[in-house]
């Protein structure tokens, strides 16, 4: 077979990357088109009171008696045509239509020391959540036609018009998943997406410790805050890749270290010969009961330069004298090795803990045919318990490395990013998520800082889809049920 | 039967919480002081409405709440949310530039009585500090009601008042008895202030200027002195018996473990402090120190003494801008940053006051007590700093605390690998130092 043949039948991961975008963006394209033409096809085939609920909201059901729903639907439509006009205001800034156009300026009252300033940020959160709203209404909107068309329907078929009450109760039956999983949306919506999407425009402004909301007008500065990534001699510019890698670093070794060592724990306490392991297992597991915080700050004092590790490794000869380990400690890769170290500390009860339940769940039939076959331990180990632990564990490693990516506490309370690059904000410990605290909240750089949320969560996100889509959890799906 | 009792029973609670959302409470005035301060001044406040009710044929219009916010953060904590802010509250005079940038977050002071009585109680340097102009105006922001400056803590049991006096006194006890002279608490530029605002002994003078007047570019730190002064903090910092910021173990520790003399802070680490030595803690003004021929550059020769030097600030009432109860605030304020309240807050709860003649006409500053020591030595201070000048625009305080110019004049004291042997190589890192101060960036390489 030929290597042309060989990249044909097994396109490299970057083609079928690319393959899979260009999939995903035309079945995308697709929906949006299918979507208009029922749209369409509804407004087209419909009755009058469907061709009118497309501006009266509830029309369609009204003409059939559905008295409630119709209600209910015209409604929501008043509600939010009022919302829209009147434009409520809260704290001197107001919502509806005047926050989109405001989300579009960011304010234009300068103010004065008696008259106050227009709060920009204010009025970027307000028109997100006008958006958000909007968003809400438009799939409400649709609803209301697709619910004047089904009935529509149903009445072609000779059936009556369902009345509010089969409505509820096919919420509780054929429709439950939609009474489900409408509060957990909204939920997404407010707490997840509005607050994201508020966060990647506040990168396109100029909301910094110069430009305080409510005593200055913000400014829309396109791809500034980007581009000061890549150049300049700012904070930024020069410290973005070393964290960066740091980043990575840390995240890859803190996470298969703990998983590593926690497999093999499991395994030693799993063993036959092992007496007492409800004991053992106690043990490790009293870290996870004792909040993470207390233990990292004991371990900061255990490790400090008068601390007890410090006097034993100096009266047992192995230091000349006592060393700093942590922030302050002269190498970088002191303090690295130690926060490692100490993640072990916190991190492997939880692998252990896990592989343990996998373990005493590996079918006992397997090892028993592969006994038959005449396999000797190891190839059982290697053949069997391992591909089962890897297969089961695979999720959990990938939010694992997603989660040391964005491990705040253990940098935070050990060394608050130190050791210094003087001149530096970003110190040799910092992670991306500990460095964009410092910008955010000590220096008040807070659109730099969501310019590097962003690549934090472009990081993240891209990880967990190329780790998950690529683990067997993921291809083979049924294959361990 | 049941369920109409219930029915009744939610009906009545219905009503019940709409009569009492729609009857008003009195609204609540809110003020915001240090956590040491807030029984004392909820308590001056309950007293102030006394006598306003007394006064007046009418109840004071508000209930009045003290709540203890640390002075450090407040100004932050406020900007985050305006609307939600307290009326009045406590600052450091350095955060008055972001407080005011812009169109102000807090309103100027209006008052003749009120402005009268800042002009009369306080001060020169702190009358500078609390003033801003904006919109081309310029105005009194700040009522100062507390002092503070850096203070010399020491072991007693090693050295004497004579010791004291100078740096070289504490350093010799320290080669003498292997131990270290000197920790410093922190290493931002408020504790490296010891030495960056070293003046000469003889006639009060630095080269060293920090947006002198306000202005950005008036700022210069690479005087002759300036490098002196730094290359004999090298040779303090080098040496296993000289100075060394705390370790991981804490200055406390280290203090009362003996391991090192003395301690550079401040009154908020006086209770620390005393808590670590007791009876043996001893307070004195800064010491001084003297240029060797190691240490001496350009104009400045050998046997030069220089007076260490720190920030001497004034944290001051502020009140919020356009604040529905803006009548009563400066009659309020009035009343609590008078002289007599100052010393009536010196005498309960140990707050330095502001007021410029504290020192000889309190009782209280002329006794024995370690806290008496601790006024007179925090006052004598105030002739040999600066208020920290950073209140004239926001950026001031980030480029100076936060761009990272502490870590370079740290590593230049510390010299770990030798980079900064020569007043050359000195002079080029605090040129650096110096354009992080003006631009909050590093010069382009």
């Amino acid at each position: 077979m030929n290597k042309n043949t060989q990249e044909t039948k097994h396109p490299s991961f970057i083609n079928r990357l690319f393959q899979s975008l260009s999939q995903s963006l035309k079945k995308g394209f697709s929906r949006l088109g299918k979507s208009f033409q029922r749209f369409y096809d509804r407004f087209r085939d419909g009755s009058t009171g469907t061709k009118v609920s497309h501006l009266v909201m509830g029309f369609g059901n009204l003409t059939r008696k559905q008295y409630a729903k119709g209600i209910l639907y015209l409604g929501l439509q008043i509600i939010f045509i009022f919302f829209m006009v009147s434009s409520p205001v809260v704290n001197s800034t107001p919502f509806g239509w005047k926050s989109l156009g405001n989300m579009i300026t960011l304010g234009t009252e300068a103010g004065d020391l008696f008259n106050p300033t227009d709060n920009s940020m204010l009025m970027l959160l307000f028109g997100v959540v006008t958006v958000g709203i909007i968003a809400v209404f438009i799939i409400v909107y649709l609803s209301n036609i697709k619910s004047s068309y089904a009935t529509d329907l149903r009445l072609r078929k000779g059936k009556e018009p369902t009345t509010f009450k089969e409505d509820i109760a096919s919420l509780f039956d054929s429709r439950f998943h939609v009474l489900m999983l409408t509060p957990a949306m909204i939920g997404v919506l407010i707490f997840t997406v509005l607050p994201t999407i508020f966060m990647i425009l506040i990168a396109f402004t100029n909301f910094d410790s110069d430009h305080i909301p409510g005593q200055h007008l913000i400014d829309w500065v396109g791809f500034a805050n980007f581009a000061a990534v890549f150049s300049g001699t700012g904070e930024i510019a020069v410290r973005f890749v070393p964290v960066l890698t740091w980043t990575l670093t840390w995240a890859f070794f803190a996470t298969f270290t703990n998983y590593i060592a926690g497999i093999l724990l499991a395994l030693l306490i799993n063993r036959k010969q092992i007496k007492f392991k409800k004991m053992w297992r106690t043990i490790f597991i009293l870290t996870i009961a004792l909040p993470q915080f207390i233990s990292l700050l004991a371990m900061r004092n255990l490790l400090s330069l008068y601390g007890p590790i410090n006097s034993a490794l100096v009266n047992m000869g192995i230091l000349e004298a006592p060393i700093e380990f942590l922030g302050l400690a002269t190498s970088a890769t002191t303090a690295r090795i130690t926060i490692l170290v100490i993640n072990l500390w916190v991190g492997i009860p939880y692998t252990m803990l896990m592989t343990s339940g996998i373990l005493m769940n590996v079918p006992a039939d397997l090892y028993e045919a592969a006994q038959i076959d005449g396999a000797t331990r190891r190839q059982a180990f290697f053949n069997i318990t391992v591909p089962y632990i890897l297969f089961v564990t695979a999720p959990y490693l990938i939010t694992s490395f997603i989660g040391n990516i964005t491990s705040f506490n253990i940098i935070f309370l050990l060394t608050g990013g130190d050791p210094v690059v003087p001149g530096y904000k970003a110190g040799q410990t910092d992670l991306l998520v500990t460095w964009l605290y410092s910008l955010t909240i000590e220096e008040s750089d807070v659109s730099i800082g969501s310019v590097i949320a962003i690549f934090t969560f472009i990081l993240t996100a891209t990880a967990t889809l190329i780790s998950y889509r690529r683990s067997k959890s993921y291809k083979e799906e049924d294959a361990f049920q | 039967m049941k369920i109409k009792t219930l029915l009744l029973v939610l009906v009545f609670a219905m009503v019940s919480v709409v009569t009492l959302a729609c009857n008003k409470p009195k609204e609540t005035l809110v003020i915001w002081v240090g956590a040491e301060s807030a029984t004392f001044y909820q308590t001056q406040m309950d007293a102030y409405i006394v006598a306003y009710n007394e006064a007046n044929d009418e109840d004071f219009p508000y209930i009045v709440e003290v709540k203890p916010v640390d002075t450090g953060t407040a100004a932050g904590v406020f900007l985050d949310d305006q609307e939600a802010g307290p009326d009045i509250f406590t600052v450091a005079h350095d955060n008055l530039g972001r407080l005011v940038a812009g169109s102000s977050a807090i309103a100027p002071v209006t008052l003749q009585a009120l402005i009268d009585q800042i002009n009369n109680d306080n001060p020169a340097s702190f009358q500078e500090v609390i003033r801003a102009t904006v919109g081309g105006t310029e105005y009194i922001f700040g009522i100062p009601y507390v002092a503070q400056s850096l203070v010399l803590y020491y072991n007693n049991t090693f050295l004497t008042e004579a010791n004291v006096q100078t740096w070289e006194g504490i350093w010799g006890v320290a080669k003498a008895q292997n131990k270290r002279a000197l920790t410093i608490t922190g290493t931002d530029g408020f504790n490296n202030s010891f030495l960056l605002l070293s003046t000469r002994v003889t006639d009060g003078t630095t080269s060293l200027r920090l947006y002198q007047n306000g202005v950005q570019e008036d700022t210069f730190g690479t005087g002759d002195d300036t490098i002196s002064v730094l290359k004999w903090g090298q040779r303090f910092f080098m040496d296993s018996n000289g100075a060394a910021q705390a370790s991981s173990s804490g200055w406390e520790v280290e203090l009362k473990d003996g391991l090192t003399l003395s301690v550079i802070g401040g009154a908020w680490h006086f209770n620390a402090a005393k808590a670590a030595l007791g009876e043996n803690l001893g307070i004195a003004i800064l010491p001084k120190f003297t240029i060797t021929a190691e240490d001496a550059y350009g104009t400045v020769a050998a046997g030069t003494q220089f007076q260490s030097g720190s920030f001497t600030d004034t944290k001051m009432f502020v009140m919020k801008k356009n604040s529905p109860k803006a009548a009563y605030l400066q009659d309020i304020l009035l009343y609590l940053s008078s002289k007599q309240m100052q010393e009536l807050s010196f005498n309960e709860v140990d707050n330095l006051p502001a007021y410029k003649n504290a020192a000889t006409e309190f009782t209280k500053m002329q006794g024995t007590s370690i806290e008496a020591k601790l006024a007179a030595a925090q006052v004598e201070m105030f002739a040999y700093g600066i208020p920290q000048p950073f209140g004239f625009q926001a950026r001031y305080n980030v480029y100076y605390y936060q761009k990272g110019a502490p870590d370079i004049i740290l590593a230049i004291l510390r010299n770990v690998d030798g980079s900064y042997n020569t007043f050359e190589q000195i002079k080029a890192r605090m040129t650096i130092v110096e354009t992080i101060w003006k631009t909050g960036q590093q010069p382009a390489a």
